[in-house]
Parts: structure tokens; sequence; C-alpha cells
């Protein structure tokens, strides 16, 4: 089995993946698009409130993994404090609406943004730092940010939790899963585009230059550490939208919620649907999560369920589900 | 506070510091021997302890066998275990070519399930211990109470230390583990087998492991989900360095003193927080950590 | 360019629909037919947290078993529908919407953890649905009240805290208390009502508060050593408490220690844990059941247990330690289904809860819920625990924590 498989994949211990760079769509993805497009608009019109929560659920979780994208799959940097830009989102936007009663839109921007600029701020102070030393920095970072969530009493509530009020615009109040989907998909959407434009500007290149190879970046003249600044700025932007997503259809937060286990599953997302590109972000999103609101089902066994999930995909589906199923098609296709 | 108060806390502070630090360098220590040889941080490395300390709690309390039998059972068992994976699912994992973070999402699997597994046995949920391998009994060093049990810990925290240092340096399978760790590829052109040594280094950084639970489990007390406390051990390794033994250990005391010191002089509920803190503040001003080597910036 | 636009569209489209699109009115009275009544459980079923509910879950099972033999509630046969909540917030909300929305329950009976359990109140209220919890304190789902959730079926942390300050104070004579909590929101609640006792029977308190993971447990104590206190109250979970108590003996602080039901879930595994029986020789615990476990007035319990789940109960541990606190939010659900007659509606069920008052004979004092009040149980009982005896203690002890509303 294994030997089989080690035939079909070159192998070298060194040589890095050749990671999807973004190219234009064919004809069958508009199509796939589109069909996507048709699902997201016909759902709430079919199924339960329940639905529509998971469904707002996994499509934070998009917008997180979209985040973690960008700095780990295009950039190749090891930032593992993403709970905790996700709760600072949660947080501002919360306390925005709580406080001040501000539109939804605006304390979107507002989590986005404070999320960003602890990120930059991050970014800077992290800029010397690589591979295992920036993860369990920023993994540090993460926890310590969990335990100012958890004490910071007046401003988060502290262990009694911050009850967010409805997010509100105008005389419009979202009170339920329904009313919140169509905001969180065209948020959602607007973040997936935004990633793509990203991904294809000159930002997007420099961003995969550096995961190259920083000297070689360097001799090309891309500014590595602006670039590597901006990717984690942006990626805790994103993460910062997410949680200010997360709060329009959630009426508490808690920090026990913000941890590393956050993190992690978002790593996961993303590295099981593909390392490195779009697609497997959001795919992986999706398929994890879903995965992960069945396996409740199955109460007794879930650990070890998913635990042998990861490790069969991690031994063969190396460069993630898409891939993975890209290949086999390609396979039955050739014969 | 008087000045005798903050002389007790000090004196206090920093023998329990140094007595929990001997466990978190035990931890540091096996996460350390895989990383130097594969660059994979082992987040299995707590529920690795975790499974070893569940093998010594059922052979020792439900088998009732004797210490002697169940010391080197357990380690035995937590080599092959460990060697085992490495072997038949890490292997797999490094040959399929994927980025290197699948490695760590592979053990980040094993930690699920070796805690689903203990749960599965019902005996995961109450907090347990076994019969400590020592006595315990309370020894007064200056004003600071410690036990006999803590100076077992401590003593074999650095002898294993020792012991690991000595192989990587003057033993030959040493050196083959250390060139691996340099550099995979030439290792292999001068003949080393790959496969054999990443396997002994699993299975070594297993029978840490079991050390480790051996020691700690009457200390720490045991659940399923006891395997978190190497959040601790990663601490120490990474303010020691993360590939250097002494290292793992300075790494391990310094972790422990600065929580009991934060403890007493700052606030209890500080304690949680002061390893993360201790590592951000030691990354920012050295990034490689306090005895790593040099920062290689990645080539072509 | 082109998908650029295409997403943009298709978001305002979306936006537009869902904005006129309301939810539909719900039917009357779901889960409800002329034979069942359906009623949604859930609780941790796995994970870190299993220990709080499985069994828990179980108890409220064979209650309703033996219900359901016994003719049902006015000829209903009551079905359950039964979901993992992970001890998690995002998860117990998705239980609970599941059961609400897609199952289509009659009323909720669930929850054990209190953190997780608060973020489904406004929903919950919302829907108007009536919610028994299982063993959740969750002090900031009933605080303020509302007229759907009920919960507190074990205590509320704010009788934990309080009591135990009083009997500190009565029974041992404490006039300055040292006093070990955790910094979750459990802690936040137990030491509250602390402070509010201490505040009226003029005891001190030192207090330190710990995070549930901690390892290390001689900075905390040796600090409370030096404070000098006449006796330490420790609100944590078993697993620190054992930790604490050992620390406590090998620090030679021979104080009396007083462990709240927070940690008393095995008190022989505690014993074992602590390693030393010299260490529990001024050692008393708290506790909520009418008995000791397994003592004769909750023997019954443990019987059918042992009826219902003959495979569980030969397994280590089984049945685990909260397991007897099953049977009263299940007492209350049944009662109050009873109370509104042939015809229930949740408004009726509602109703009947907020004046429910009955004696569950598991529980250490009465379930009883007022107006202003939707904790079920208030009343604790001390034991003195020698490591093998367990004596208890004449006297009642209150706190003296009032909602101010």
């Amino acid at each position: 089995m294994s030997d089989k498989t080690a035939t079909v994949i070159p192998a070298s211990d060194t040589e890095r993946p050749r990671l999807a760079a973004p190219e234009k769509m064919p004809v069958t993805q508009i199509a796939l698009l589109a069909f996507v497009a048709a699902a997201l608009v016909v759902l709430p019109f079919v199924v339960t409130g329940y639905v529509l929560y998971i469904a707002n659920l996994l499509l934070v979780f998009i917008v997180l993994c979209l985040g973690l994208h960008l700095v780990i799959g295009e950039t190749g940097q090891f930032a593992l404090a993403h709970a905790a830009f996700y709760g600072i989102g949660i947080y501002s936007s919360g306390l925005a609406g709580n406080a001040f009663g501000w539109p939804f839109p605006l304390s979107m921007l507002l989590a986005g943004v404070v999320a960003g600029a602890v990120g930059v701020v991050i970014g800077t102070v992290a800029l010397r730092m690589r591979d295992i030393y920036l993860a369990l920095a920023t993994f540090a970072f993460g926890e310590a940010m969990q335990w100012v969530f958890l004490n910071w009493d007046q401003v988060t509530g502290g262990p009694n939790g911050l009850r967010i009020s409805p997010a509100r615009l105008g005389d419009l109040e979202i009170l339920t899963d329904r009313q919140a989907y169509p905001v969180v998909v065209f948020v959602t959407l607007l973040m997936i585009a935004l990633t793509i434009v990203i991904s294809r500007s000159r930002v997007g290149r420099s961003f995969r230059a550096v995961r190259e190879s920083d000297v070689a970046a360097m001799a090309m003249g891309i500014p590595v550490r602006r670039a590597k600044i901006t990717a984690f700025g942006l990626s805790a932007f994103y993460a910062g939208v997410a949680g200010s997503m997360f709060a329009t259809f959630s009426t508490y937060i808690h920090p026990d919620s913000l941890g590393f286990q956050t993190t992690i599953l978002a790593l996961t997302m993303v590295v099981v649907g593909g390392l490195g590109s779009i697609t497997g972000a959001v795919g992986g999103a999706i398929v994890f999560g879903l995965i992960s609101e069945f396996l409740r089902q199955t109460p007794s066994y879930q650990e070890i369920i998913y635990g042998l999930i990861l490790i069969v995909f991690m031994m063969y589906a190396p460069r993630g589900l898409f891939a993975f199923i890209r290949d086999q098609m390609g396979r039955i296709t050739r014969g | 506070m008087t000045l005798d108060v903050v002389f007790l806390f000090l004196q206090q502070g920093v023998a329990s510091g140094l007595v929990i630090g001997s466990v978190y360098a035990l931890l540091a220590l096996a996460i350390v021997v895989i990383f130097k040889t594969s660059d994979v941080p082992n987040f299995s490395q707590g529920e690795m302890v975790m499974a070893a300390g569940y093998i010594a709690l059922y052979l020792l309390v439900f088998r009732s066998m004797p210490l002697w039998i169940v010391m080197p059972a357990t380690i035995l068992a937590a080599y092959a275990g460990a060697a085992l994976f490495r072997r038949l699912v890490l292997n797999q994992v490094a040959r399929a070519n994927g980025s290197p973070v699948n490695l760590v999402i592979a053990t980040l699997g094993l930690s699920y399930v070796l805690r689903g597994f203990v749960r599965q046995t019902g005996f995961g949920d109450t907090p347990r211990s076994f019969p400590p391998v020592v006595e315990p009994q309370s020894i007064m060093i200056g004003q600071a109470a410690v036990t006999t049990l803590d100076l077992v810990i401590l003593a074999t925290a650095v002898v294993v230390m020792a012991a690991f240092f000595w192989m990587f340096k003057y033993t030959k399978i040493g050196r083959a583990m250390r060139a691996v760790g340099m550099n995979p590829k030439a290792a292999q052109l001068v003949g080393v087998d790959l496969t054999r040594i990443h396997m002994i280094v699993w299975g070594l950084s297993g029978g840490i492991s079991a050390i480790a639970a051996l020691l700690i489990s009457p200390k720490v007390l045991m659940t399923a989900d006891m395997g978190s406390i190497v959040t601790l051990g990663f601490a120490a390794a990474i303010v020691g360095g993360f590939t250097s033994l002494p290292g793992a250990v300075v790494g391990g005391f310094l972790i422990g003193i600065i929580e009991n010191l934060v403890g007493l002089f700052i606030s209890s509920r500080a304690i949680v927080l002061a390893p993360f803190v201790a590592i951000m503040l030691v990354l920012v001003i050295r990034p490689q950590g306090l005895f790593g080597g040099r920062v290689e910036i990645k080539k072509v | 360019m082109k998908d650029r636009i295409t997403c943009v569209w298709l978001g305002a489209a979306l936006l537009a629909a869902g904005l006129i699109h309301s939810a539909g009115a719900a039917a009357q009275e779901p889960g409800l037919t002329e034979k069942t009544i359906k009623i949604g459980v859930f609780s941790p079923l796995s994970g870190a947290n299993m220990a709080y509910g499985f069994d828990v879950i179980n108890a409220a099972k064979m209650y309703y078993s033996k219900v359901n033999k016994e003719g049902g509630v006015h000829g209903r046969q009551i079905e359950l529908v039964i979901e993992d909540d992970r001890c998690n917030a995002n998860d117990l909300v998705s239980a609970v919407k599941k059961l609400v929305e897609q199952e289509q329950v009659f009323m909720l009976n669930g929850g054990s953890c209190s953190a997780a359990a608060v973020a489904a109140k406004d929903y919950v209220v919302r829907s108007k649905v009536p919610w028994v919890m299982l063993n959740a304190s969750a002090d900031g789902a009933l605080y303020p009240p509302t007229d759907y959730i009920f919960g507190a079926f074990s205590i509320t942390q704010y009788a934990v805290g309080g009591s135990v300050v009083d009997f500190g104070q009565q029974h041992l004579k404490a006039k300055k208390i040292g006093y070990i909590n955790h910094d979750d929101a459990y802690g936040a609640w137990n030491l509250e009502a602390a402070q509010v006792t201490a505040k009226e029977v003029d005891v001190q308190l030192a207090v330190e508060s710990i995070n549930p993971n901690i390892t290390d447990v001689t900075a905390p104590l040796v600090k409370l050593r030096a404070a000098n206190p006449d006796m330490i109250a420790i609100t944590t979970y078993a697993k620190p408490a054992a930790l604490i108590i050992k620390k406590a003996h090998e620090l030679g602080i021979t104080k009396p220690i007083v462990l709240t039901v927070t940690g008393t879930a095995n008190m022989s595994q505690l014993v074992e844990n602590v390693g030393n029986k010299d260490a529990l020789k001024n050692f008393y615990v708290q506790d909520v059941l009418a008995d000791a476990p397994g003592g004769p007035k909750i023997k019954w319990v443990y019987d059918m247990y042992k009826e219902y789940y003959p495979d569980l109960d030969a397994k280590p541990d089984h049945p685990q330690a909260y397991m007897p606190y099953g049977i009263a939010p299940a007492m209350s659900v049944v009662k109050a289904l009873q109370d509104a007659g042939p015809n229930p509606t949740r408004e009726k069920v509602a109703e009947n809860l907020r004046n429910q008052k009955f004696d569950s004979g598991v529980m250490a004092g009465p379930i009883e819920f007022g107006q202003n009040d939707r904790a079920a149980q208030e009343s604790t009982i001390y034991l003195k625990f020698d490591g093998t005896q367990q004596t208890l203690i004449p006297g009642s002890f209150q706190s003296r924590w009032k909602y101010k509303g």
C-alpha cells in the first residue's frame, strides 16, 4: 500500500511541494461556482434555523481559515494566534454594539481594524523569528490573550462572559440565524473575493516569494519585512471580521471558546483542505466543520475517529483533500 | 510584606520552582530529542506521557505487579509504541511529501486517538494516582519545604539530560542522530539508515515520557487530559532554545521558578500566564531561545 | 474581475432575500401528540467534561423510563431526544437549536456546564421554550430571572460560597478564612457570595484565585500560610483540590480544611490522591445530596442504576459521582407536566415551574422556585471526613447573598 503511493509521488525529503498558484478559472469551476451560489440562495428557504446556525458557523470558519491561509499558506509564516485575533474581533464588535449601539457594518469594520492593528504590532515584533520559534511565540501570545479575556473583567466581563446585544442597522435588529445568514454570506463572499484579489496582486506574489525563500525574495527586490507584516496584519484583520460575523448571530461569548483549540481547528481545516490554495481553505473549513458536527452523534468514539481522520489524511492525502480528489479523478480519466 | 516574608517566599519559590521545573524539564527533553533529529514538534508528547501513566496505573494498581517489573515494562511499552508510530505512520506521512506541517498534524491526530482510547477504558475522568516510586517525605531546605520524591524527580531530569547529552556527543548512534538532524540527505548518503534512526529517536522519546509519567503522575494526578501539562514542557524547550538538551533543563527550571515567584509576589491568577510571557520575552530578545544556535536564514 | 462582480451581486441579492423572508410562526405546541411528548436532553457525552454529563443523563433517562412504565404523564409516553453538547458554547447552542427547530421538542432538559449553558440563554428565552437544566449551576442564566429557564438543581454557586463561609464562622469559629477558588465562572459566582456573607458574619477573607489547569499549587498556599487564617475553604474542582490538600500537609498547615461540593466527586479516590491520611486529620466536606453517596436515603437511586444499566454498573468508576444529580431535574420536568394537565402548553409548564416546590428525596434541600428565583436547590450539608468515615455535622449554614434585581 505504502510502496504504491511512494511511486506515484516522487519521494524527496527536502523538495517543497508545488503549491497551487492561482490561475484563470476553467469553465467547470465557473459552473461549480454557480451551483454553490444557487445553493446558498436557496438554503434559507428550505432548512431549519438549526441548519442555518451551522451554516453561519461554517461561514465564520471559512473567513478564519482564509486569514490563516494568507499568513501560513501564502506567506509561509506559522502564526498560531488566530483565536486571539478572532476574540479581539468578537469583543470589539460586541462592545461597540453594547456600549455605543453602533450599526453592525461599522462594528465589523472596527473589529477588523482593531484586530488588524494588533496583528501588525505582533507581526513587527515577530519579524526576527521563524519556523517553530515563530509558531510558539505566537502560540504564547494567543494563550496570553485568552488570559486577558478571562481577567480583564471591566471590559470583557471576565469569567462571567459577555452578553452581546443583537446586531442592528437602523431599525433592523438581527435576532435569528435566518436574519443573520444573508449578512454572514455576504461578508464571506466579500472576504473570498478580497482574498482572490490579494492573491493575484503584487502583494500576493511578494507573499509567495517570501514563502519560498527570504533571501531570494530580498534579491528580487521584494520588501520582505513589509510583506511579512502585511500578511500578519491582513490575517488578523480576517480573524477580526470573522469574530464580528460570529457576533451578529451569537448572544454570548466566553473566553473558554477562544483558546488554542480554536486556532488548531482552523489550522487543521486549512491543512486538510490543502495548504496554499483558497479552495483548500474554504473547502477544508466546510468539510471539517461538517465532520465535527456529525461526530456529535457518535459521542463516545468521536475523539478516536477524529484523530484517525487526521492521521489517514496526512498519510494518504498530503496535499489536501482537493488535490487528492483531483489526482484520483485524473487517474480515472487517464484510465 | 516584611523582609522576613520576602526572604521566605524567595526560598520557597526557588525550591518549588526547581522541583516542578524538573517535571517540565523531563517533558522538554522528550520534545527536544525528537525535534533535534526530525524538526517535528511532537504535539502528542503530552498524551504519550498520559498513556504511559495509564499503562503503569493498570499494571501497578489493577494487576498488583511489583514496581521493579512495572517500571521496565512501562518504559519498554512506551518505547515500542512511539517507535511503531514513527515507522508505520510518520514514515508514510514524510514520504507522501506534503508540507512539513503535515507531520505535526499527524501527531495531533495521535493525541486525539490516545485520549479517546483512555477515555474508553472508563478510568480517564476521575483524577488518579498510583503509589509514588519513592515515599514522599517532607524535607526542609532552609525555610523551604520539599519532599524526597521531588528530589528524585530533579535528579532524574539531570541524569536523563546528561545521558542523552553524552549519547549525542560520544556514541556512534548519537552522532548519526545529529547528522540526520543537520542534513538527512547527506546522512543517508554516508550510510545512515534514516528509518532506523527515526524509530530509535521516537522510541527514546517515548522512554523519557514513560519515566516522566512514572515520576510525576502521583504529583500532578492523572486524567485523560493530563497531557495538557506538555504546554509547559514546550515553554521550557522554547526558552532553552528548542534544540539544546541543557537548554531544555535550564528552561524547565526557569519556567518553574518564574511560575512560583509570579504566584508569590504578583498574583495566583497570573501563574498560568507567566510561562507565556516568559516565552514571548525570551524570543523577542533572543529569537532562537537562550541556548539555541544562530537562526538560519532559509536560502534558495 | 468577472467573478468579483458576481460575488458582490450575489451577496446583495441574498441580503435582500433574507431580510424580506422572516421565520414562519411556530406551530401550536410542538413535540406533543396524543400518545407522546418529546423532550430534548443534552449534556457533555464526550471529551474532557464527559464525567459531568454522561451518567447524569443516564439517571434522568432511567427516571423517565420509570415514569413511562407507570403509564407516562396523562397517558403520554415521554420520548427523549439526546444530544451531545461537548460542554462547549458553540456545540451546546447547536444542540439546543437542533432540538428546538429540527426535532421540535416540547421542552428542554439539559446542560451540565455553566459557562456553555449561559450561551443558550437569549435564544431559549426568545423561543419561549421551557428549559430545565440538568446539573449545571449556570447562575449567569438564572439571574436576572427569566420566564423559561430553571436550573441549579445540584446547587447554585452563590449558595456554595456563602454557606461555606457561614459554616466556618459558626462551626469552626473562624475569624479569618483562606479562600481558594477558580478564576472561571463558577469561581466568580461562589466568591461573590462568600464576600457578601463574610461581610455580614464579620469574617475576613484571604482569597487566592487559581486556574483549573494549574500544576503547582505551592505559591497560593505559601501565601495563605503567611496570612495565617483560622481555616481554609477550597471551592476548586477535584484535581486541584487533591493537590492543594496534599501540599498543605507538606507545608505543615494544620488548620481545618473545608472542601466544597465542586471538588468532592470521588472521595475514596481523593484519599488515594492525597496519599496520606494525616493530611485529612482536620477535614470537612460540603455536600448537596440528602445522604452520603450510597447512603440509605438515596440507595434506591443506585439500585435503580444497577437495574437499568447492569453493564455500565460493572465498569470501573460507575455510576459516576454526579449520577444522582440527574434525578431531581427529571422529577421537576415530570411534575411540571403533570401539573399542567392533559393539555399542556409551554406557557402552562413554565408557569407551573415558576411555582414549583417539592422534595426530591435525593438532594439536601427542597426543589423550590419562586417568582424571582430560578435556582432550584440552595441547601448544603457538612460532613467531617477522616479518610474513611463521614460524620454528619448538625446545623444549617446559609449563604447571605441575595439577588438584587
